[in-house]
């Protein structure tokens, strides 16, 4: 159980940070119009910072959480 | 409320407030109100009661000492967490009691930081809610708040509470009452079994390995703010990244030496922070002095020799004309620690006053090199046909600076009344 939450914080942690950096931010590339300016996902910048602090989280987790029910 | 006697039971005076306590405080709550007075009239009226002005047609810099204080302060906690995380992978034990001061003082810096980058800003509430809305995570500059200020804050958050459950354990079983609670949330059920101990030592050797390259390529973005311009003599360079590593370095060292030699005497923690732990630091100081002092001269030499004129002209600004003062001021800073330290490790005779004065002299020299990357660039380096500019800071800018320095002093010293800010040591778990 703790393994498995940690893990899902580090993973779900770096695939947020990696999603919304090359597909929900502006566009990657020369910037010919607006659209290379503005997100496409209003608040994508804050969902990478999200998954920065998810990762790290990841430490809290595995050591505060018991491995199982009523240890 | 704790009683007076559990609260004499705590370590390092935590809950006592001496004369020489509050007079600290009060001190730094007094310059802390002239920095929000300075910083109101800063909001009010905008960013005019500034020294700040536009580049080329105003004849100014917009970026000014805030930026270059921006920079110095992540350069701090950059230092503080790095050690911190290096203690932990290299288990280097001797060097324990100076971990939990080195990520406090990671996170204030940071925190410092940020109110900076705010604080430089004409509308800084505004920009609390674009920069999340808006901003670019691939661009340096995004990237200064993102990974630097969140990843360090965070990371440095993360590693200070999972460091600080023991001890918060500990001081739990000696209070009582509201002070009590407060350490029971903490430490969130730490017993200290040796599975508890074994599961700590993973976690924070795995967030030492997670925190080490993050914190790299951050401070590397920072100085790619500034290395990427290539229209901007001065800043364009590939030293850039590198150079902001080891100056971070320096600058964080430096003050860990000062924090610890300060603490070792008004906590009584010389059996902790023995000469051991600042021969260490010393030696590490040295070092990193020695690689900046290479960096600062293979820069001088490619810019003021093969650079074009741009580059010579305002390498000339700096040697011999409006900038030189501080330019040799802060080479003198860092040189004259340099021989020191290294006299100290040739015949190995180590002062701890010699130290302190390196730890002090690398931190000027540190913020005055950090002015000037920032602002000769902008008033001597346009390559569009501008005449020279100026910039000098207004009394605003020196006292919000000064506000944000005495925001650092409170918040370490509330922290050092709450929390132990030295690892209680093995033997006197017990009580």
């Amino acid at each position: 159980m703790r393994r498995t939450l940690t893990l899902v914080f580090v993973l779900g942690g770096f695939a947020l940070q990696a999603i919304s950096y090359f597909f929900l931010a502006a566009p990657l590339g020369a910037q010919v119009n607006e659209a290379f300016s503005n997100p496409r996902v209003p608040f994508a910048a804050l969902l990478f910072v999200l998954g920065v602090m998810a990762v790290f989280l990841a430490a809290v987790v595995y050591e505060l959480l018991p491995e199982r029910y009523g240890e | 409320m704790a009683t007076r006697a559990s609260v004499e039971r705590l370590p390092y005076g935590i809950g006592r407030w001496s004369a020489g306590w509050v007079a600290v405080t009060g001190l730094s709550l007094a310059v802390l109100a002239l920095g929000v007075f300075a910083f109101a009239r800063q909001l009010i009226e905008g960013e005019v009661v500034t020294g700040l002005r536009n580049i080329g047609t105003m004849g100014g810099a917009t970026w000014g000492l805030y930026v270059a204080f921006i920079v110095y302060f992540g350069g701090v906690s950059f230092a503080g967490i790095t050690i911190a995380a290096m203690i932990r992978l290299l288990n280097l034990k001797h060097l324990r009691p100076i971990s939990r001061m080195a990520l406090v003082l990671a996170v204030i810096s940071i925190i410092l930081a940020a109110l900076s980058v705010l604080i430089d800003l004409g509308q800084p509430f505004r920009a609390l809610i674009n920069l999340p809305l808006y901003g670019r995570p691939m661009s340096p500059f995004f990237g200064t708040f993102s990974v630097v200020i969140s990843g360090y804050l965070f990371a440095g958050l993360v590693y200070l509470y999972l460091d600080g459950r023991r001890d918060a354990a500990i001081c739990a079983e000696r209070s009582e009452g509201v002070r009590q609670t407060f350490y029971r949330l903490w430490a969130a059920g730490y017993r200290g079994t040796p599975a508890e101990r074994e599961r700590h030592q993973r976690a924070t050797f795995w967030l030492a390995i997670a925190i080490l390259p993050l914190l790299v390529i951050a401070t590397s973005t920072l100085g790619f703010v500034f290395g990427l311009q290539v229209g901007r003599p001065g800043w364009f360079g590939a030293l850039q990244a590198p150079g902001f590593v080891i100056l971070a370095g320096v600058s964080g060292v430096g003050h860990i030496i000062v924090l610890a030699a300060i603490l070792r005497r008004v906590l009584g923690a010389e059996d902790q922070l023995n000469p051991h732990v600042f021969q260490w630091l010393g030696n590490l100081l040295m070092i990193l002095t020695a690689t900046y002092l290479y960096f600062w001269a293979a820069e001088w030499v490619t810019t003021s020799y093969a650079g074009h004129h741009h580059e010579v002209a305002l390498s000339n600004a700096l040697l011999t004309g409006e900038y030189a003062w501080l330019f040799w001021l802060s080479v003198g800073s860092l040189l004259v620690p340099f021989l020191l330290l290294a006299r100290q490790f040739v015949t190995g005779q180590y002062r701890l006053g010699v130290m302190v004065v390196s730890g002090v002299l690398v931190n000027v020299a540190a913020i005055g090199k950090r002015i000037l990357i920032v602002i000769p660039s902008q008033t001597h380096g346009t390559l569009l046909p501008y005449g020279t500019g100026s910039y000098s800071p207004t009394w605003v800018e020196y006292s919000v600076v000064l506000g944000l320095l005495a925001l650092g002093a409170l918040l370490l010293t509330l922290f050092m009344r709450v929390f132990p800010i030295v690892e209680i040591p093995q033997y006197a778990e017990g009580g």
